[in-house]
């Protein structure tokens, strides 16, 4: 896509099966991204048919130049709905916000101003609604992902986040990712901060989180915590929970064998013997799993850099 | 039309401002009497102290200098092979920043490659470090890495190397494979020297490496074995690792069936139960091995590929052009 030069940020909201009025919406953001003094974009990524929202949406672009809309023919998710909307922005730094209230609008320059420092800013709701039990539930899941990942986060629930343009060219999102993208995005070696923003008055989730909802989040934050840890050594994690399968299973079909061979216990009534040969065979597949894994880097290594670099410097006339 | 360089030096740095100009000044006096046009590739490995600030003014006062700045600190590896992916010259030698090797040694080093060498490794004959935390395990380390690998190199661990550029630039390096570049190269079958150099005792800073890491070098050292002797024949591999258990199942299918059909023995189930784990482990295993062959056909890194780095054509007089890239 050609890039327009005239905009220097582009904010982006995929609208999901979760949306507010997103007139009433559009008018808060209008009015945070005209204090910012820059000149920007909306685009809006419609992720799923919702007829409500696609007329609402289609006026507002006969209303206003600065708006565009992407209507996805089915609801593909959050991650691919943004990465949609990044193909078409031409702004060198990238907002992402919520189709329903979560900030309020004029916290918005603040974000942008919090990039001084930092490649990507989240923003934390503070202070925050909610009961003791949502706030045991929250901590309980950032504990988790900042242990695995080694950041220091407390909102990945809130996606309004405002980033240079070189991160989402860097991190390619897909399935439920986009929550953990401050983690992936500090996998690359960018600069992750977080930044306080007042929380909006009508952010209140109505629907109740299902089962199925808590289940995504724990996959994906095990995908990402391979991702960050183990992309380039599959065998590192493989083989060390199946070398420990294995050696747990060894010993006890030794241990079996030794008291048949020699003190004559019948094998038949033990299960121990299913359980161990068991062992045996699942830390041989986790092995092998592992060196395939090795195989696809390996074959694919020339393609795969290990480092990001920020910058070169050359002084030379050649250059 | 760039440049030619004849030689690129690759310095990794992380967090060594105290050493850098130092090691700029012992490089420069080092080769410049050598009369060949050299250039200086210097990778700051996301250093966190004036590292880059005084990189730069380096490469500002002398353009052979170009400095490479990484995101953030990546390892060595990773700054090992962003060197040589950034060097320009023919034949490229990586050094430590912490001025441990000597820059003088640089001279024997590409006499070896104009020998016909592709890869020439330091021997760091007289180290200097503390005995039993970091020369011991080395020696251990070589050692094993030497046996499984097949190359046998007293120093794998010593940074300062010398490559042929045609050939290093399409080894692929990643993880913490620096310490095996050597064996990792060995899949195209370079021909490898070994000479002495000098080692300094550190006299900045402190070491970044520690000790921790033997379990890593196994695995790591495990995959090269693996992917350096049979990538090319992946169901291969698969298949002898599951000789054991095809025996071991057909051995107890033979007896089960053996004992049903001639009743000389009741029917034991411990034994119909452990043919019929083995073969079903056996049979995942050649899956495995047909999905790895799929994975290495999809690749890029054919065998032919590495065969033609290192490889030498004659030709009759006619045509002769003697030694090819």
């Amino acid at each position: 896509m050609q890039r327009n030069p005239d905009i220097q940020l582009s904010a982006i909201v995929p609208v999901g099966r979760r949306h507010g009025d997103l007139r009433a919406l559009h008018a808060e953001y209008r009015g945070g991204l005209n204090d910012t003094r820059l000149s920007w974009e909306l685009i809006y990524v419609l992720d799923g048919a919702y007829a409500d929202a696609a007329t609402t949406l289609d006026a507002l672009v006969k209303e206003e130049p600065r708006i565009s809309v992407v209507h996805l023919s089915r609801a593909f998710g959050e991650s691919t709905a943004l990465m949609v909307g990044f193909s078409q922005a031409s702004g060198d730094l990238i907002l992402t916000l919520p189709a329903y209230h979560q900030i309020s609008g004029d916290q918005i320059p603040k974000l942008l101003q919090a990039l001084d420092s930092a490649d990507i800013v989240v923003s934390q709701r503070w202070p925050r609604a909610g009961g003791p039990f949502e706030s045991l539930r929250r901590g309980a899941f950032h504990g988790l992902v900042n242990w695995m990942t080694g950041l220091d986060l407390h909102d990945l629930g809130c996606s309004a986040r405002a980033m240079k343009r070189q991160v989402l060219e860097d991190v390619a999102l897909y399935g439920d990712q986009h929550r953990l993208l401050p983690a992936l995005a500090d996998r690359q070696g960018f600069r992750v901060r977080e930044c306080r923003v007042t929380q909006s008055p009508q952010d209140h989730f109505a629907g109740r989180y299902r089962t199925r909802d808590y289940a995504h989040r724990i996959l994906d934050l095990f995908a990402v915590f391979f991702l960050v840890r183990f992309t380039k050594k599959p065998l590192r994690f493989f083989g060390m929970v199946g070398a420990a399968t294995l050696s747990v299973g060894s010993i006890l079909v030794i241990y079996l064998v030794t008291d048949r061979l020699i003190f004559g216990h019948s094998l038949a009534d033990r299960p121990a013997l299913l359980l161990s040969s068991l062992l045996v065979v699942l830390g041989l597949q986790l092995f092998a799993l592992g060196l395939l894994g090795e195989l696809i880097i390996f074959t694919h290594a020339r393609d795969l850099r290990d480092y990001k670099i920020d910058r070169i410097v050359d002084f030379s006339t050649d250059a | 039309m760039a440049q030619y360089y004849r030689l690129s030096i690759i310095v990794p740095f992380f967090n060594e401002a105290e050493s850098i100009a130092g090691m700029h000044r012992a490089i420069v006096s080092a080769i410049d009497p050598l009369n060949v046009p050299y250039e200086m590739v210097f990778v700051d490995d996301g250093s966190k102290d004036a590292t880059f600030a005084l990189a730069t003014e380096i490469a500002r006062q002398d353009p052979r200098v170009r400095v490479v700045k990484f995101r953030r600190n990546f390892g060595q590896t990773p700054a090992m092979a962003a060197g040589i992916e950034q060097a320009r010259g023919e034949i490229l030698v990586t050094l430590d920043g912490d001025l441990q090797n000597d820059p003088t040694d640089i001279a024997n080093f590409l006499a070896k490659i104009d020998e016909g060498y592709d890869i020439v490794v330091g021997w760091r004959f007289n180290r200097q470090d503390k005995l039993v935390s970091r020369k011991l395990p080395s020696r251990v380390a070589n050692w094993l890495i030497g046996k499984v690998t097949g190359v046998p190199i007293k120093d794998n661990g010593c940074s300062l190397k010398a490559y042929r550029a045609s050939v290093i630039k399409r080894i692929p390096l990643y993880s913490e494979m620096h310490r095996f570049i050597p064996a990792m190269a060995s899949i195209a079958g370079p021909r490898i020297a070994e000479i002495k150099v000098q080692h300094h005792a550190r006299q900045f800073g402190s070491s970044k490496y520690g000790l921790s890491r033997v379990y890593r070098v196994l695995l790591d050292l495990m995959v090269i074995k693996t992917v350096a002797s049979f990538t090319a024949r992946p169901l291969l591999w698969f298949a002898m690792l599951s000789l054991p258990m095809l025996l071991g199942g057909a051995v107890a299918f033979a007896y089960t069936l053996a004992a049903l059909l001639f009743s000389f023995k009741p029917f034991s189930l411990p034994i119909a139960g452990t043919g019929l784990i083995c073969t079903s482990a056996a049979i995942i295993l050649w899956s495995s091995g047909a999905l790895a062959e799929v994975v290495y056909n999809l690749g890029d890194m054919r065998e032919t590929e590495f065969a033609r780095l290192t490889w030498r054509i004659s030709r009759s007089a006619s045509n002769a052009h003697g030694a090819t890239e």
